[in-house]
């Protein structure tokens, strides 16, 4: 059975839910984008989780700039001591820097939305790298595809807002400067009828996904096909109503699914299934 | 200081063949292309491996390099199919390939004697990075347009390996990879060929209380070009290797224009960098080119709000450019020409070429090819011809003077 890892959107998510999922995703605000929140005391949080032996992945997946470098180093360091499951790493300095400091931890190929196919899979396999988030944006089939021939332990998401754009630009700041206007505590982009979360932090912007990815309905299938981790992301999702959609995975089965997948579409007016189905279009026009 | 003996490359976008020809006639040193598979601008016209070959033999009859685009995000599907291309890709000449997934960087240096590059698609923006495709195997890396000048001289200091950076050209507004909102609104894969610039498109902002914040000009993702070329002779004193201009899918106009400048900018300052002087009509020239404002983005460490372009959408085609040259009678001392945009008898424009320093010039005639005199060129594409004395060589161009 998949292991439920899920990005929670406070510390009192992760106390609330501990007994409830097999592990987390976290991050620090210096190193980590795109988490719906980041922990001030990595330390401390990452022995609470471990306590109750839960596993406990930490995402450093911004990109990696020169300054970032020297607090990069002494994290990865604090990090094999502290004894995490994995390390989630967009950005390559992260594999070289496991090598050159000859680090004693696991590494997550978390490159968003490059991790695609298994070929690039098992290059990073061959580099000892065990874990793989895969892509957003394929199609369960290719999924199974690279469960199939790769031996990179996979983490699929399943629920949640998907992040859909990352800039070092203060995109929102920016406007609100330009014209003149007030700020908020949070934004949303609006296009043909649609609203995007936009959040523009320390880092740059984020946007995430119009719409929350229902994939209760593929749980089994991942299962069958021998997928080690499916994430739910808590993004944007009330406290309440995310307890309930970790009830619903612990106990989906062939007799409930179904209706599984009916009752979190109806918890959400803006709820789909992302590409799990679809694929996108590579050439709008031929050339050959 | 001397003169420059190891001039930079100027590697120029080429969207197809004829593109292609005119940035080595304008003076690129090498062009970047993109195949028909593997690339990043599925939806520009791209090079079959026959058009490639050709390409690649007119550029390497003048010395020029081709640079090959493999630079898709891979699905399944493909891969199938990727050796048998790069094997093809090496038997055809191409230079080098630009390579974002290190997979694909593996097998062609595995199995084929290919250069590599890294694509700017991996945003390499750090020392330790840079490191590491370095020890898998590329020869030059593309950085990410993000990089500070600090960033720019601390990876050439450190990590010894060939650097070639964004001089010019549309930027993302996301770092590079990490963008899908083509994806996510059009269903058209931006990191394999189809992104359709939703950067670019206007948004309604709001606040989670559903209030609206509404400026003169609507929220958008979008920025400003990229500019560098005052900095130019500070990026080749700081080391780098070649100086790469965007827009594989802009005009024969463009292309000539920003190479021709850029050529010029390289070449006064290596030949004489003591007493070079920046000279900022060139940059007039590229502003009426892109019809666009530029700015040097993250090359001075300020990426604000004065990098952004709010426009409203409003953005004029550049109708500059009045027509090229293709041929000249010089009995008749008459140059043929091919109109791009409207014209007429009494403009003055001005004539550049590929080996012909811009001069100005007044239209007192124009023949049209029956030979009847007409004072307007309307119709696009007409064939006419112009009295002038000055031979001028095919490939030039005549744009509206400024």
């Amino acid at each position: 059975m998949p292991k439920k890892i899920i990005i929670p959107n406070s510390l009192e998510m992760i106390k609330k839910l501990i007994n409830k999922v097999d592990g987390f995703i976290i991050g620090i605000k210096e190193l980590s984008t795109n988490l719906p929140f980041y922990v001030d005391d990595l330390e401390s949080t990452i022995s609470f989780i471990k306590e109750s032996n839960k596993e406990i992945f930490v995402s450093l997946n911004k990109n990696i700039h020169n300054s970032d470098l020297p607090l990069l180093k002494e994290i990865l360091l604090k990090l094999e001591e502290l004894n995490v499951t994995g390390v989630i790493y967009y950005d390559a300095s992260i594999v070289n820097l496991k090598k050159e400091l000859n680090l004693n931890i696991n590494l997550v190929w978390g490159q968003e939305h490059m991790t695609t196919n298994y070929l690039t899979a098992n290059y990073w396999n061959s580099l000892g790298i065990e874990f793989m988030l895969v892509s957003n944006e394929i199609t369960i089939d290719e999924i199974i595809e690279i469960s199939k021939k790769t031996n990179m332990k996979l983490m699929v998401q399943l629920f949640g807002y998907i992040p859909i754009f990352n800039s070092r630009r203060h995109l929102v700041k920016n406007y609100l400067k330009t014209f003149d206007l007030d700020d908020a505590d949070s934004y949303f982009i609006e296009k043909e009828g649609k609203s995007y979360s936009i959040v523009d932090d320390n880092n740059g912007t984020t946007v995430y996904s119009a719409n929350i990815l229902n994939g209760i309905g593929e749980y089994l299938k991942l299962m069958k096909n021998n997928i080690e981790y499916i994430i739910l992301n808590s993004y944007e999702i009330k406290t309440e109503q995310f307890e309930k959609i970790v009830e619903l995975f612990n106990s989906v089965s062939e007799n409930n699914v179904d209706s599984y997948v009916e009752t979190i579409d109806d918890m959400f007016g803006n709820i789909d299934r992302g590409f799990l189905y679809t694929e996108t279009v590579y050439k709008v026009k031929n050339n050959e | 200081m001397n003169k420059i003996i190891k001039k930079p490359e100027l590697l120029a976008p080429a969207g197809d063949l004829e593109r292609l020809k005119i940035a080595i006639k304008y003076g690129a040193d090498a062009v970047y292309v993109g195949g028909i598979n593997f690339g990043l601008r599925a939806n520009a016209t791209n090079f079959n491996l026959d058009e490639l070959k050709e390409g690649i033999e007119f550029a390497h009859k003048y010395s020029k390099k081709v640079y090959v685009t493999v630079n898709i995000v891979l699905h399944n599907k493909e891969i199938e199919n990727l050796l048998s291309y790069l094997k093809d890709l090496e038997r055809i000449n191409v230079d080098a390939i630009i390579v974002s997934d290190p997979a694909i960087i593996k097998i062609a240096r595995e199995n084929t004697s290919l250069e590599i590059h890294l694509s700017t698609q991996q945003s390499c923006l750090n020392v330790e990075s840079a490191k590491f495709f370095k020890s898998e195997g590329v020869s030059r890396i593309v950085l990410a347009r993000e990089t500070t000048k600090e960033d720019i001289k601390a990876i050439i200091d450190n990590v010894g390996i060939e650097i070639e950076c964004f001089a010019h050209g549309a930027m993302c507004a996301s770092y590079s990879g990490r963008c899908v909102l083509s994806n996510f609104l059009t269903s058209r894969d931006s990191n394999r060929g189809g992104c359709s610039q939703i950067c670019r498109w206007d948004f309604d902002l709001k606040t989670d209380e559903q209030k609206y914040l509404i400026g003169e000009k609507p929220f958008t993702f979008c920025t400003k070009d990229l500019s560098l070329l005052k900095y130019i002779p500070e990026m080749i004193n700081m080391g780098v290797s070649s100086f790469k201009l965007e827009g594989r899918m802009r005009s024969i106009y463009y292309v000539a224009t920003i190479v021709s400048t850029y050529r010029k900018v390289i070449d006064e300052y290596c030949s004489n960098p003591e007493h070079y002087e920046y000279n900022s009509n060139y940059e007039k020239i590229l502003m009426n080119c892109a019809n666009r404002d530029s700015v040097v983005q993250f090359f001075d460490g300020i990426y604000d709000e004065s990098c952004q372009y709010y426009n409203g959408r409003i953005e004029v085609s550049n109708q500059d450019f009045l027509g090229v040259v293709l041929g000249y009678d010089t009995n008749k001392k008459q140059v043929l020409l091919e109109q791009r945009n409207y014209f007429k008898k009494g403009d003055i424009v001005e004539f550049f070429g590929p080996n012909t320093a811009p001069f100005t010039f007044e239209i007192d005639k124009i023949i049209d090819e029956t030979d009847c005199e007409i004072d307007i060129v309307r119709h696009p594409r007409q064939v006419v011809k112009i009295p002038i004395s000055k031979e001028l060589e095919v490939d030039s161009m005549m744009r509206i003077k400024r």
